[in-house]
């Protein structure tokens, strides 16, 4: 125990005192707390001119060119836009050239009342001209069949326009709102973990590498070294996360009333107290099974490049994760999404990730959580004996099952 | 404290490495385990670390299993190792205390031992910035920190200056006049032979010999002269020699001849011989084997 907590302690200080580690906390943090106060500067730069509105019409009026070959729709379409005649040419060539010389930006040639043609110098991607005017020519001769059976345009707007009143009562989750939040905390759960779990097995790999490894078993257990790192690296994580929610806290509680309603919706109907328990339980017992499987992957390898090698299978357990959490929006209580919330290497993502969308009964609950400690401490148990065997091999890397096998071994 | 080690045997896979090797180990006496490259010392020491586990065997202190948290020890490994990236006071503390030292007692040690090796301008240094030898020196100092009561150093002298082997060579005596345990491994002889009272020589895994080395010289150069002569023509003076005293072996040494009498002949004979046959004698007189020529003789091939 003595051995486990002076471990700790050194690890965490070598941890913290990496300026990989307080830069990048630094610049999420700040980062997260800038997020927040973007209403506050948009605020400060809208303040007085109030912004452009946009307006649709403009784009087909501004700086367009018309040519009417059919004059009947050309009178409807001057009407409709209050075309002054500058606008309007004689003939395709003239639009041709007034675009060439750049006093029009586009041009368009009336050829019937259901029939078109755009001319461009440089086409905009974001400019939606083409159909605004095509919106245009289909109400003017909507407006002249109707005319023509003797309806007005009112009266068919009238008929579209028949409004409903509804009133929503949810007795369990909003998962529209929820899943904005849910998203957002699972990728942060991926991020620690893959960093993290990274950060550990080099650890471990690395001091195989430079035979500090030997120095060390002689010097205390397995059992103390391998505690004092993984708890180390968990400490770090936790505090890492905690000085960004700070950032996040702050950030939101400056800026309260300025964010958009939704913000604060999403915020309110996700991090309800079960929600947060059910995610802190899930991302620290969780990412703790990570630690230990990366312990016992760095514990496999002798040279720290093998080790991207040795860990890369623990992302597609991410992956797997991620594509039922995403399968789950439609079916949160679904038996595929059940059975994998509950296996502790998936139930990390997908059992905080149901409770933001969905009523989890509370067996799942106390299942999923037991198997998750469960393994964490199995995995642990054997991550030290992987460990221990580690040192005796300082050859080639091995496989996870041959690490297994020999973990049990008498040496 | 007697440390015993007992038909140890040690394999990897199906090749037995240690073949049921046995010595003991005194405390107050110094004790160089020898062996050419790959003969099994580094195995042995790792065994008696507990790094490995042997297949059979065992370790025991004073009739005691030997339990290596039970002690404080000193060990340096065959291959280096420490944090590159961490500073050098720091680790040597870190060191100090996961052997059971406490806060203060480590930090006082480990500041003598670096003010010891001159290198207080790197305390606070990571270990990388060193020049390769003085890494060395920190390694060692790793070892000694918190004044171990056994100490483990598995080849000690390697990387090291002459300027600072004496220095170490003086740690050592110093260390074990004070009735301390200390086995250290090496194949550089003429180290083993200014610091170590006790020898064991281990050839592919097994023990050739093993006891106090002065013993082992007597023993070895028991009958045997050294004979030196001005201008001396060795092969003359051999035909010589052994048409004189039949039975007597004649082998050249250096610049001189080792005379082996098979304890037939006595000193007096042979030089009223080499008198009357007027010789100018440079060297005459017992022999006494170099700790190099024991190893050469029994472990075979060249040593560095």
């Amino acid at each position: 125990m003595r051995n486990w907590k002076l471990v700790f302690e050194y690890e965490l200080k070598t941890l913290l005192s990496k300026k990989s580690t307080i830069i990048p906390t630094i610049i999420i943090a700040l980062i997260v707390f800038g997020v927040f106060n973007i209403p506050r500067f948009v605020g400060l730069f809208s303040s007085g001119d109030t912004a452009k509105e946009y307006k649709p019409m403009q784009e087909i009026v501004e700086d367009v060119g018309y040519v009417f070959e059919d004059s009947e729709t050309g009178e409807k379409v001057k009407a409709a836009l209050q075309l002054p005649d500058e606008n309007i040419y004689k003939s395709r060539d003239e639009l041709v050239n007034s675009i060439s010389d750049g006093k029009n930006e586009l041009g368009f040639v009336v050829l019937a009342p259901t029939k078109f043609e755009s001319i461009w110098q440089d086409r905009d991607i974001e400019n939606m001209a083409e159909t605004t005017f095509s919106n245009l020519l289909q109400g003017i001769n909507a407006g002249t069949m109707l005319a023509e059976k003797g309806i007005s345009l009112e009266e068919v707007n009238a008929i579209q326009n028949i409004q409903v009143e509804y009133t929503t009562t949810i007795m369990g989750k909003d998962t529209s709102i929820n899943l904005l939040i849910a998203f957002l905390l699972l990728f942060v759960v991926y991020m620690i973990v893959i960093l993290y779990g990274n950060v550990t097995a080099t650890l471990i790999a690395r001091e195989k590498d430079s035979r500090t490894m030997e120095l060390l078993i002689t010097s205390t257990k397995s059992t103390s070294l391998i505690l004092g790192k993984v708890s180390a690296s968990a400490v770090s994580a936790i505090l890492q996360v905690a000085v960004i929610g700070l950032a996040g806290y702050l950030g939101f509680m400056l800026n309260k009333d300025l964010l958009p309603e939704f913000i604060i919706m999403a915020l309110s109907g996700t991090l309800t107290k079960q929600y947060i328990i059910t995610y802190i339980y899930f991302s620290i017992v969780g990412y703790t099974l990570y630690l230990f499987l990366y312990a016992s992957l760095g514990s496999m390898v002798s040279k720290v490049e093998d080790v991207s090698s040795a860990t890369a299978p623990v992302v597609f357990l991410f992956i797997i994760g991620y594509i039922v959490s995403s399968f789950s929006m439609s079916a949160p209580n679904s038996n595929l999404v059940m059975i994998v919330s509950l296996i502790p290497f998936t139930s990390v993502m997908l059992m905080p990730f149901r409770t933001a969308i969905a009523t989890v009964p509370t067996w799942q609950y106390l299942l999923s959580g037991g198997l998750l400690l469960v393994t964490t401490i199995l995995l642990a148990f054997l991550s030290i004996k992987i460990y221990r065997q580690g040192t005796l091999n300082y050859g080639n890397k091995r496989g996870i099952v041959h690490a297994i096998k020999a973990a049990f071994n008498k040496e | 404290m007697l440390l015993e080690v007992k038909d140890i045997r040690k394999s990897y896979g199906t090749t037995e490495i240690l073949h049921g090797i046995s010595f003991s180990v005194q405390s107050g006496r110094a004790m160089g385990f020898l062996g050419r490259n790959g003969a099994g010392k580094s195995t042995t020491i790792r065994c008696m670390m507990d790094v490995f586990r042997p297949n059979s065997g065992e370790f025991l202190l004073d009739g005691k299993q030997f339990k290596t948290e039970d002690y404080r020890i000193g060990y340096l490994p065959e291959e280096r190792g420490m944090y590159s990236k961490n500073k050098v006071l720091e680790q040597l503390v870190y060191f100090a205390r996961l052997r059971g030292g406490s806060k203060e007692e480590s930090t006082k040690s480990a500041k003598e031992w670096i003010s010891f090796f001159e290198l207080d301008e790197y305390a606070n240094k990571p270990l990388e910035t060193l020049s390769k030898g003085n890494q060395q020196k920190i390694q060692i100092a790793q070892a000694f920190v918190n004044d171990p009561d056994i100490l483990i150093l598995d080849e000690p002298f390697s990387g090291l200056d002459p300027v600072n082997a004496q220095i170490f060579k003086d740690v050592i005596s110093e260390y074990v006049s004070r009735g301390k345990l200390l086995i250290f491994s090496s194949h550089q002889m003429s180290y083993v032979e200014e610091v170590c009272d006790d020898i064991c020589l281990i050839h592919q895994g097994n023990i050739l010999l093993t006891g106090s080395l002065d013993d082992i010289k007597r023993d070895m150069g028991e009958g045997k002269l050294l004979l030196e002569t001005e201008n001396m023509d060795s092969q003359a003076i051999t035909e010589m020699l052994c048409a004189a005293f039949p039975d007597m072996e004649c082998e050249l040494y250096d610049d001189a001849l080792i005379l082996d009498t098979k304890g037939k002949y006595n000193q007096s004979q042979l030089l009223k011989f080499i008198l009357d046959k007027s010789l100018n004698i440079v060297r005459f007189g017992m022999y006494q084997p170099s700790l190099n020529d024991i190893f050469i003789s029994l472990a075979g091939g060249d040593t560095k």
